[in-house]
């Protein structure tokens, strides 16, 4: 028979790679034109949310997260809760806080 | 022939007698010698504490302060606090009868990554050593707390050192989590679906999900310390626009996970306790395991209430608030349940019993205290006071301390495969609930007077309760001492133990009493849930 | 032996433990988030209560060595998941060459970020302890929080970086002496998952280092 049994898997699964790293590169490339939009101070941050895809493209496309067994998607899915709780709540505090600011003094 | 109730038949030996050398020992990979490394060294590190607070109790015999020195007090109570919390009580159960009991109660034949587990031991000598050093050489003192800034720019005690020190006994408490989490998940034996699992490895598995995601967060605090301290780099500094309260989110981000981590091991304890000494199934089993599990992932969200005076918004502060009583509820479920359980059981009045006994009566004090003050008005007053003091000193020590003896007791024939001295240890357990009443209640009124926290000296209308609480401490310590008499006594002359002493349930209780190496001979089968104990009225007390 | 399966005797079978200690990274993975994630609260607050300065200090990073160190680490990621494609059907060859290649990858972006980017930033004043810091004023404080958490957060990932080359070259030395197959290879999937991650902190950080600011 014509085709050896074991190359093509390797080399549909090079193309699948290669695929999620060029999506990395134009989601980067996003992420990079992003940050010469003109937004406010306050709503830079959103420049983070292509950064954002990009990781989970590297978690599910390199690090196989969905094809793994469940209990490492479980461990993935736990460390985003609760990365999201302690900023969150962490960040409770500073936004509802009235702070009275003293200029700023020259350091030692 | 030696005076044994192992049945003819069964292996020779057991994981005691599996090598007698030293290198046998310190590079063991077996859970159960780990669990005796990790036995000896938290009892030495016990007994430092207790020292320390020995040398606390003694300074406020007297309102000027029996020490003298402000400078000497701050150390000592730092030093007690620092080896209390991370050296004894976040490690003591889990790292003792938890290294020892999961395997055996999983029917598992180790853990699923020995080596890592043996690799948590030396980290946390190499903690506690680190640790210890910088509190010999001069000490810290700030407290077990490290505030900024006098932990990153004003004190001039040994702040780095002890933060490398803690910082390292971290990864051995983070090892620790891993492991039994994994080990829960992949290696129960067949049958042993998670509803026939007893108690005990719903609340270490709790416990283990604190361990692995608040530590790390400790981890880079300590971190971020150690940085201003040595490179003037401070995201805490106030002078450049950083925040000091940024500190106390990170802190008590894992610090309040961590009072749980303590205290959850010790409701396992107790849960394994009840059932067998009420010869009882307990009394709503789902309740008990999804109230651990709760408990573990609100604790996580009440941080703030250790922060009500310290200058955050008001309205983090009364969300923080709401949360924490929202905490109290899956606790006082337990209690419920634990009561529920000895509701027309057979009660056996046994050492373990008599601690768990003390457990849920001092652990109700103390958690009722928290609801006081978990009130915003209600902390205003009574925070930095002795009333905190008192607060979690009913719970870990009236609580957690208890459990752990208990525990040790309790488990004591399966670990060492020797009974201890019955009566000695029911007259500990009284002794050790009379002092520690005496030493902390008086403290709840100190509290409630004014009297405040972490000062060396007071007003002398204070001086007849400090003097009370001084004696309690003195007889705390001497029922402390009992057991570490007659239990190393036990080890020779103890009457040998049978497999199953207490006629319990549990896996553990069908493998000889010191369990061979490889824990079963044959890998079990199970078949019904725990606790599946006759009714009362046939109930077979243990002879 | 290359076809050796490993398991131990805690362990049912051998997918039973190389399942397990693939889920035994991921949940050490998840500690890492939340280590990492400390330090990212350290930058919600800083920008928080000092937002000009901040930004300030952010427009002083090398946007250009960030954004290639970016592209480094993402085809470093790609290459050695490639490798593990291949020793998946047993090419080892190919694994080494994988291997080797993610492992000049990873020093050429510590390169860059040691040996040229915090260069030039020392050169520069840019070190926030210095008494010559290079912004001064009334945004000075909040440039000088910025680069506490550059320095900080570069300084931890590289190390992470260094123990992940550490580990690269223990799989290339233990894929030289033939210990994987295509039965087994799990050190090489943890040891992916790992570096992966590393990618991902990089990920993170790079946009609140090197975009956020710029504005």
């Amino acid at each position: 028979m014509a085709h050896p049994p074991t190359a093509n898997p390797v080399a549909a699964e090079l193309w699948r790679l290669f695929r999620i790293w060029a999506a990395l590169l134009v989601l980067g490339g996003a992420e990079f034109a992003a940050s010469y939009l003109p937004l406010p101070r306050s709503l830079r941050p959103l420049v983070i949310l292509p950064g954002a895809l990009m990781v989970a493209a590297v978690a599910v496309g390199f690090m196989e997260v969905k094809r793994g067994i469940v209990l490492a998607r479980t461990f993935a899915v736990a460390a985003m809760f609760w990365l999201l709780v302690l900023l969150a709540l962490g960040s409770a505090d500073p936004l509802t806080r009235t702070d009275y600011r003293v200029p700023n003094a020259q350091v030692r | 022939m030696p005076r044994t109730l192992v049945k003819a038949g069964e292996v020779e030996g057991s994981y005691l007698t599996d090598g007698f050398t030293l290198r046998s020992w310190l590079l063991t990979t077996d859970h159960k010698r780990i669990a005796i490394l990790y036995l000896a060294s938290i009892t030495v590190f016990f007994f430092i504490g207790g020292l320390a607070a020995a040398l606390v109790r003694l300074n406020l015999i007297v309102p000027q302060g029996l020490l003298g020195s402000a400078e000497a007090y701050n150390r000592l109570f730092t030093m007690h606090g620092v080896v209390m919390v991370w050296f004894f009580l976040v490690p003591a159960v889990p790292v003792t009868l938890g290294n020892f009991l999961i395997p055996l109660m999983l029917g598992a034949r180790d853990l699923a990554f020995p080596r890592l587990n043996l690799f948590s031991w030396y980290l946390f000598m190499l903690g506690g050593a680190v640790t210890l050093y910088a509190l010999f050489a001069g000490g810290v003192d700030t407290g077990w707390t490290f505030y900024t800034p006098l932990s990153t720019m004003y004190s001039k005690g040994h702040v780095v050192l002890a933060a490398v020190g803690i910082f390292i006994s971290g990864f051995s408490s983070i090892a620790t989590g891993l492991n039994f989490i994994v080990s829960i998940h992949r290696l129960r034996a067949p049958g042993l679906t998670w509803y026939r699992m007893p108690v005990f490895l719903w609340s270490l598995y709790s416990l283990s999900v604190l361990l692995v995601l608040a530590t790390p967060v400790l981890a880079i605090t300590l971190l971020l310390v150690a940085l201003e301290r040595l490179f003037h780099i401070g995201v805490f500094d106030p002078a450049i626009g950083g925040d000091p309260l940024l500190f106390q989110h990170l802190f008590w981000f894992y610090s309040h996970p961590a009072v749980y981590m303590m205290i959850l091991p010790g409701f396992g304890v107790v849960s394994e306790i009840i059932p067998t000494f009420s010869r009882k199934r307990i009394f709503g089993y789902k309740f008990i395991v999804w109230a651990s599990v709760a408990i573990a992932v609100i604790s996580f969200f009440v941080w703030g209430h250790h922060m009500f005076v310290a200058g955050t918004s008001l309205y983090s502060a009364v969300l923080f608030s709401i949360l924490s009583y929202l905490v109290a509820v899956p606790s006082a479920i337990k209690v419920f349940n634990w009561l529920g359980t000895m509701h027309k059981g057979y009660i056996i009045f046994d050492a373990p019993m008599l601690y768990a006994l003390g457990f849920i009566g001092l652990f109700t004090i103390g958690g009722l205290t928290g609801l006081w003050v978990a009130a915003l008005a209600a902390d205003v007053h009574l925070t930095q006071t002795y009333f905190i003091v008192a607060h979690f000193h009913y719970i870990m020590v009236g609580g957690m301390v208890s459990a752990f003896f208990g525990g040790l007791h309790f488990w004591w024939p399966k670990i060492t495969g020797r009974m201890y001295p019955e009566m000695w240890a029911r007259m500990a357990a009284l002794v050790m609930f009379i002092g520690f009443n005496l030493t902390f209640f008086p403290q709840f009124i100190l509290g409630y007077l004014g009297m405040p926290r972490r000062y060396f000296s007071y007003a002398p209308e204070f001086q007849v309760l400090n003097v009370l609480s001084s004696a309690g401490a003195t007889i705390l310590a001497a029922a402390y001492l009992l057991p570490l008499a007659y239990l190393l006594w036990s080890l020779f002359y103890g009457e040998r133990a049978p497999a199953n002493p207490w006629k319990a349930t549990g896996l553990e209780w069908q493998t000889p009493s010191p369990p061979p190496t490889v824990n079963f001979i044959e890998t079990p089968h199970v078949t019904q849930g725990p606790y599946h104990y006759p009714p009362p009225e046939r109930a077979q007390p243990h002879g | 032996m290359a076809s050796a399966v490993h398991q131990d005797f805690q362990y049912s079978s051998p997918s039973h433990q190389a399942e397990t200690a693939i889920a035994g990274m991921w949940l050490f993975l998840t500690t890492e988030v939340l280590f990492f994630g400390g330090l990212i609260l350290c930058w919600i607050y800083a920008r928080h209560w000092n937002q000009a300065g901040f930004d300030a200090g952010a427009r002083e990073t090398k946007l250009w060595i960030g954004t290639l160190n970016l592209g480094l680490l993402i085809s470093s990621s790609f290459i050695y998941t490639a490798g593990i494609a291949f020793i998946r059907v047993g090419n080892t060859r190919r694994l080494i060459q994988c291997c080797s290649l993610t492992l000049l990858l990873g020093l050429a972006f510590l390169g860059l970020k040691f040996g040229l980017e915090w260069h030039d930033d020392f050169a520069g004043h840019l070190f926030p302890a210095s008494a010559d810091f290079k912004i001064a004023g009334p945004e000075g404080g909040g440039a000088r929080l910025f680069f506490i958490f550059y320095f900080i957060s570069t300084a931890l990932h590289g190390l992470h970086m260094l123990i992940g080359i550490g580990l690269l070259i223990w799989i290339i030395r233990r894929a030289r002496r033939e210990e994987f197959s295509a039965l087994y290879h799990t050190p090489v999937q943890v040891v992916g998952l790992y570096w992966s991650f590393v990618d991902i902190v990089w990920l993170t950080l790079y946009p609140l280092i090197y975009l956020v600011g710029r504005g």
